[in-house]
């Protein structure tokens, strides 16, 4: 029995409708019948992707870390940037949810080259295998098999795993829903034993300090490295926008007109992708409550799930980091470096030293689990976004199905990235590292101003969003694009 | 036989509530405990934990909860984890209750909330398995399973009106 989708919605009939919504130069939306919105707020849905992308060394590491260092006050940024996060959630939602569409195809309904921009991105930063370093380095700690061998391995596994499912994203959600359902378990443990009233007390208004920035922040050291945690404040780089074609995938809104994407075996049993998204009518009354339902939905799983955990987690990582350095004083100088590796050991350490090896290892657990979820999640993710903008922008491309565009991009960056694991640096050449960080970060503010575009333009007026959402997501293109130019022209340095 | 029945509903909530509170045994051990305390430690939080997991899954079978919906589970265990987790500190205290009861009920029912999203999450994805396993000798877990059916069912219904 597959429990693992969207909540299903009542059977609607096909409708044979004439009527198009015109949405930019390329081909026209048909108009179709939205779904029934799920019957109840249920609690599966593809956020579990977001959230699996999302919580990652933002939150259990470059936060923890700025507050022993800035104290609690800083966190008032990591509540703009997680909220941020999560008003774009559902503005990336609204425009997946009405067409069906991920929102590359939107950008290129916009402004195709803004479409190839993200392409080109996506290609640029995530190829390069460095973010298994650090999930494999924590694992090797436990074990003592050496990471590269742990992170070659995990690379042909997840291959082979998605290369073998009849439906991707069912076998990808079930397995990132018990590491994630796991990880928010022990979070909420660890938080239970080890944290008091007082330490969320001081979270809590830490967070609401707004405007707190004290005078060592502000400088070429740490300037930089505050905006990137800003960026990892939840989702970063383009994962919110991978979240697009998840929605789409778990048949969210108008995605339940659209196919699935397949393994590679069962390639043969996809139906054919249309070329284009569907539009409802939003002058029908009946349509347009069925779509405040979804709305409904998708702002629970927005701020429950995604809101809700990320904050679990990051505030249960603060509080280990705090008791950490309560233990051992000497991690926060060791956290001050900037070598991640060489700081998660040392709180690891830390926290053995007090009585047991037990919690270190239950700490290197949990961040060998956040890697692993990034991992999979981040190579599913990539493999689906660039199939999708092959598939549908470059000539010919039709003539392969999706699952095999799917295949040939997640086995051409599983390859590359073993070759590098083995012969080159994981992280990619030292002299484009700078690069790499300004354009993951300038793509966060990109898809701001892409998002603004397309969802006022290319959406009929009923359902475009309200004047005050439009403020958040331009006030999001600001912050990110603000802080990073700011301290490129300010310091001189791009993202730390 | 009835009880029975039901019993066997509460055997997937009980078993993510007994693994959760045994993570607290390693937890026992890094406040500095003995071994044997921890153990004591790791079985007062888990034993509760298991308890009222099962009853969630026996309330789900009786109808009084809905399957997969958030807002009354998370009330259930903001009453739930607190007092499993005060049973814990005065069975095997360690220090939790430094700045007195209220505050640390207040704590604790918060952090509840996030472990009513791990919880109802992890549920959601063991009870159907389960169920299917028991729907044949057991008529509770028939009539569960076929509310997990009819939202697969309508699922597939919709999937086939896709065009």
């Amino acid at each position: 029995m597959d429990t693992s989708n969207t909540p299903p919605a009542t059977a609607t009939p096909p409708v044979e409708d004439q009527r198009v919504w015109k949405a930019g130069r390329l081909e026209p939306m048909p108009i179709r019948k939205l779904p029934d919105a799920p019957p109840s707020v249920h609690i599966l849905g593809p956020t579990v992707f977001l959230v699996a992308l999302g919580v990652g060394m933002g939150e259990s590491y470059m936060w923890p870390r700025l507050v022993l260092l800035f104290g609690p006050e800083i966190r008032w940024l990591f509540l703009i940037g997680v909220t941020l996060q999560a008003v774009v959630m559902l503005e990336m939602a609204r425009y997946a949810m009405a067409t069906g569409e991920s929102i590359f195809s939107g950008a290129a309904r916009v402004f195709k080259p803004l479409m190839w921009f993200f392409f080109i991105v996506a290609i640029a930063v995530y190829i390069w295998p460095g973010h298994l370093s650090a999930g494999a380095a924590a694992f090797e700690e436990i074990t003592g098999i050496p990471w590269v061998v742990t992170a070659v391995i995990g690379l042909i596994l997840v291959g082979v795993v998605f290369s073998l499912a009849k439906v991707i994203y069912n076998v990808l959600e079930n397995v990132l829903s018990l590491l994630i359902g796991t990880l928010v378990l022990g979070t909420a443990v660890v938080a239970a034993m080890v944290g008091s009233w007082g330490d969320v007390a001081t979270t809590i208004t830490g967070m609401f300090s707004i405007g707190y920035l004290p005078p060592e922040a502000m400088s070429a050291a740490w300037f930089p490295v505050i905006v990137g945690a800003c960026a990892f404040a939840g989702p970063s780089g383009m994962q919110q926008m991978w979240y697009t074609l998840h929605l789409r995938d778990s048949g969210a809104g108008m995605g339940a007109h659209i196919p699935k994407v397949r393994g590679l075996r069962h390639a043969g049993e996809e139906e054919a992708m249309p070329s284009r998204g569907f539009m409802f009518d939003t002058e029908d009354p009946a349509e347009m409550a069925k779509w405040k339902g979804w709305r409904r939905w998708v702002t629970f799983d927005a701020l429950l799930l995604f809101w809700g955990i990320t904050m679990l987690v990051t505030i249960s990582f603060t509080v280990i980091a705090q008791s950490a350095v309560r233990i051992d004083p000497g991690v926060r100088e060791v956290i001050r470096g900037d070598d991640r590796e060489v700081a998660l050991t040392a709180m690891a350490n830390a926290v053995s030293s007090a009585g047991s090896s037990v919690l270190g290892t239950i700490f290197l657990g949990f961040i060998a689990l956040i890697g692993l979820n990034a991992t999979l999640g981040l190579f599913d993710s990539f493999s689906r976004g660039q199939a999708d903008m092959t598939y549908n922008f470059v000539p010919g491309a039709k003539k392969l199905r999706m699952s095999h565009l799917y295949a040939g991009f997640l086995w051409g960056v599983i390859i590359f990235g073993i070759l590098i694991l083995l012969f080159g640096p994981a992280e990619g050449p030292s002299g484009i590292l700078d690069t790499l960080a300004f354009l993951s970060t300038f793509a966060m503010g990109a898809y701001c101003v892409t998002l603004l575009l397309v969802n006022n333009r290319m959406l009929p007026k009923p359902i475009r969003p309200k004047w005050w959402t439009n403020v958040i997501i331009g006030f999001g293109a600001v912050f990110y694009l603000g802080m990073l130019f700011y301290s490129l022209f300010a310091y001189g340095v791009v993202v730390g | 036989m009835e009880g029975r029945h039901s019993i066997e509903l509460a055997l997937p909530g009980a078993s993510i509530g007994a693994v959760a509170g045994a993570m607290a045994g390693g937890l026992t051990l890094f406040a500095g405990a003995p071994t044997g305390v921890a153990a004591v430690s790791a079985l007062a939080l888990a034993a509760p934990l298991a308890l009222f997991g099962g009853l969630y899954g026996v309330l789900l079978g009786h109808g009084v909860l809905r399957p997969g919906t958030f807002g009354p589970a998370g009330l259930y265990w903001m009453a739930a984890f607190p007092l499993s987790r005060l049973l814990q500190e005065s069975v095997a205290g360690v220090g939790g209750m430094a700045d007195g009861l209220l505050p640390f009920v207040a704590y604790q029912a918060m952090v509840a909330l996030g472990f009513a999203i791990g919880f109802v999450w992890m549920h959601e994805r063991l009870m159907p398995y389960w169920l299917l396993r028991r729907a044949g000798a057991n008529p509770r877990a028939k009539a569960l399973l076929g509310s997990y059916v009819r939202y697969a069912e309508a699922l597939r219904a919709r999937k086939g009106a896709r065009r």
